[in-house]
């Protein structure tokens, strides 16, 4: 008895502690077309459960590491993750078990991030089921994920703004392959919307998406370093940007969340694994997350344009 | 013994689902398959169905089979609500609260999740009603539940204490209990569908003048598909009453929805 009273007194205290977190996990939007991608089709399905290996697999990497070994991050990590998609995995990984020491530092970054992935899975499930209104169920999947206190701003942010924090650019400079690799992921995350959209049944589906996940492939064995931006949905899935934008601007945040904490992890600014947590959960809750929307200093007014760079950087991309 | 091993067999056989839709495998709950609480909860608006096999060969009398059915929903946020019971053959020889038919309704609340310094803890409360074989008296449970990683080897404590309502005969009124865990994602990197699980336990015995049935034990928890996970577990008490559990296993189903 006493231990169990001591256990709650050390319970207790934690509410005190600087460090203490809840873990707020949430379940995704519960609907008939739950898994309809793995169900229909695998061939993409078991890409996406590679990419989420990568990501994760490359922070725990990128911490352990310190963000100063070339040989650990560009070699043996990302060895590490293309083996895993060469592996053809069937179900997502448990990322917690990929990358451990990560997920005890930055909970509420990751949280978020996997807030995020389950609408981009909901998303994908709805266009390839046969749903005959997927706007309604997109609006569903959408309206579910904006209830979240994790949820990432669906307002347009000037991501090449958000490019040029003090540390901006760290991790594409010293891990140029890693960070292609990662560009191609994002990549495929977001050119497949218009495609699966175009074709009006399973089998053009999956057509649709070989040339892709060849492109894809193509990206992986020779990671495009000439890219100097990550992949855009407006510009490799105009359709569905243009349809649901707040939707695409969700995955485009999500997506620079991605390489600000990249950028984090191998800055040298940054000298102790709490400093690092403090700038990753700083920029989280200022810059991407939707409860930041009112006093964001990054969220491009309406009717400006996008953040606009160089026509050449743009089609880079589309190169599919 | 031959006898007992084949029926072992014949229980996992038929527990393995075929065509099933998961309770993330990684995430542990009590006797799926062995007896281990870590301290995350199932996600808010989660739906579990578990239930699982048991097998007891003891010491001294009847070897006993049981079902254990439980129901996990992902109630709040860091809150699951669970309702379980259990069916145990040879009903009117168990002694102690968990009798054969007995309903317990429970609640585990996380109080954070693991950092870089700090463990993850969880409380559980159960409530177990008196709706089982020669059952009396509403019993009430408390649990303190930590769980602490180390890389991916993670390590459970669970350290509870049971008040029984109204103790029959030579019942204790209440008796503690202390059980230690590890895990480990097996298959990494290429593979993320088994989790392996050792235990080490001790627990006052359900009768006064007995000795703690301490023992050891091992499980594994297999994710078969998005929504379904087996699990199977083997174990034996080495200190204990005459009836103590030589051995003990069980196979089980865990269904996330």
């Amino acid at each position: 008895m006493m231990a169990i009273v001591a256990m709650a007194a050390v319970a207790l205290t934690l509410a005190a502690c600087s460090q203490f977190e809840q873990r707020d996990k949430r379940f995704y939007y519960r609907a008939l077309w739950n898994f309809a991608l793995r169900e229909q089709l695998k061939e993409l399905d078991i890409e996406f459960n590679g990419v989420d290996f990568g990501h994760s697999n490359l922070y725990e990497n990128l911490l352990l590491s310190g963000g100063k070994d070339v040989e650990a991050i560009e070699t043996r990590a990302r060895k590490e993750t293309l083996e895993f998609i060469a592996a053809r995995p069937t179900l997502n990984p448990n990322e917690e078990a990929i990358a451990p020491t990560y997920m005890k530092l930055a909970w509420k970054a990751q949280n978020t991030f996997d807030e995020a992935h389950a609408l981009h899975r909901a998303t994908y499930d709805i266009y390839v089921s046969d749903l005959k209104d997927k706007r309604k169920a997109l609006e569903r999947v959408l309206s579910f994920y904006r209830a979240s206190d994790y949820a990432i701003t669906s307002k347009q942010l000037d991501h090449r703004r958000l490019d040029t924090l003090p540390y901006s650019k760290a991790f594409r400079r010293k891990f140029p392959l890693f960070n292609a690799t990662i560009w191609a992921y994002h990549y495929l995350q977001v050119v497949v919307y218009d495609a699966l959209a175009a074709a009006p049944d399973l089998s053009t589906k999956q057509k649709a998406v070989e040339p892709i996940l060849s492109t894809y492939h193509a990206y992986l064995d020779k990671p495009p370093v000439e890219w100097t931006f990550m992949p855009m949905t407006g510009e490799l899935s105009p359709k569905f940007a243009e349809e649901y934008p707040e939707i695409a601007n969700i995955f485009d945040n999500l997506h620079m969340m991605h390489d600000s904490i990249s950028d984090i992890l191998s800055s040298e600014l940054f000298q102790s694994w709490e400093d690092k947590r403090n700038e990753i959960y700083r920029i989280t809750h200022n810059y991407y997350w939707a409860s930041a929307d009112a006093t964001n200093p990054y969220i491009v007014p309406d009717g400006q344009p996008h953040h606009e760079g160089p026509a050449a950087e743009k089609s880079q991309h589309s190169g599919h | 013994m031959a006898r007992n091993l084949l029926r072992v067999v014949i229980l996992v056989v038929v527990m393995i689902p075929t065509a099933l839709y998961a309770l993330d495998h990684d995430n542990l709950d009590p006797n799926r398959p062995i007896a281990i609480e870590d301290a995350y909860v199932i996600p808010k608006g989660e739906i579990g169905i578990e239930g699982g096999v048991t097998f007891h060969d003891r010491k001294e009398g009847k070897s006993r089979f049981g079902f254990q059915p439980q129901i996990i929903y992902g109630a709040f946020e860091n809150m699951q609500l669970e309702i379980m019971t259990g069916f145990l053959t040879e009903p009117t020889t168990v002694v102690g609260d968990d009798k054969s038919g007995d309903l317990s309704v429970g609640l585990l609340y996380n109080l954070n999740t693991e950092t870089i310094n700090l463990p993850a803890f969880a409380v559980r409360a159960e409530v177990g009603f008196p709706t089982g074989v020669h059952s009396k008296g509403v019993d009430t449970e408390l649990t303190g539940v930590m769980t602490r990683s180390f890389g991916r080897w993670r390590t459970h404590v669970n350290v509870g204490y049971t008040f029984l309502g109204s103790p029959q005969g030579q019942e204790r009124s209440g008796t503690y209990r202390v059980v230690a865990a590890v895990s480990y994602p097996l298959g990494y990197p290429t593979s993320f569908r088994d989790t392996i699980i050792a235990n080490v336990f001790t627990r006052q015995s359900d009768l006064v003048g007995q000795r703690n049935p301490t023992g050891v034990g091992v499980g594994l928890r297999h994710q078969v598909s998005s929504r379904v996970v087996v699990d199977a577990g083997l174990g034996t008490e080495f200190i204990g009453p005459s009836d103590r559990s030589v051995i003990f296993s069980t196979v089980g189903l865990s269904i996330g929805f």
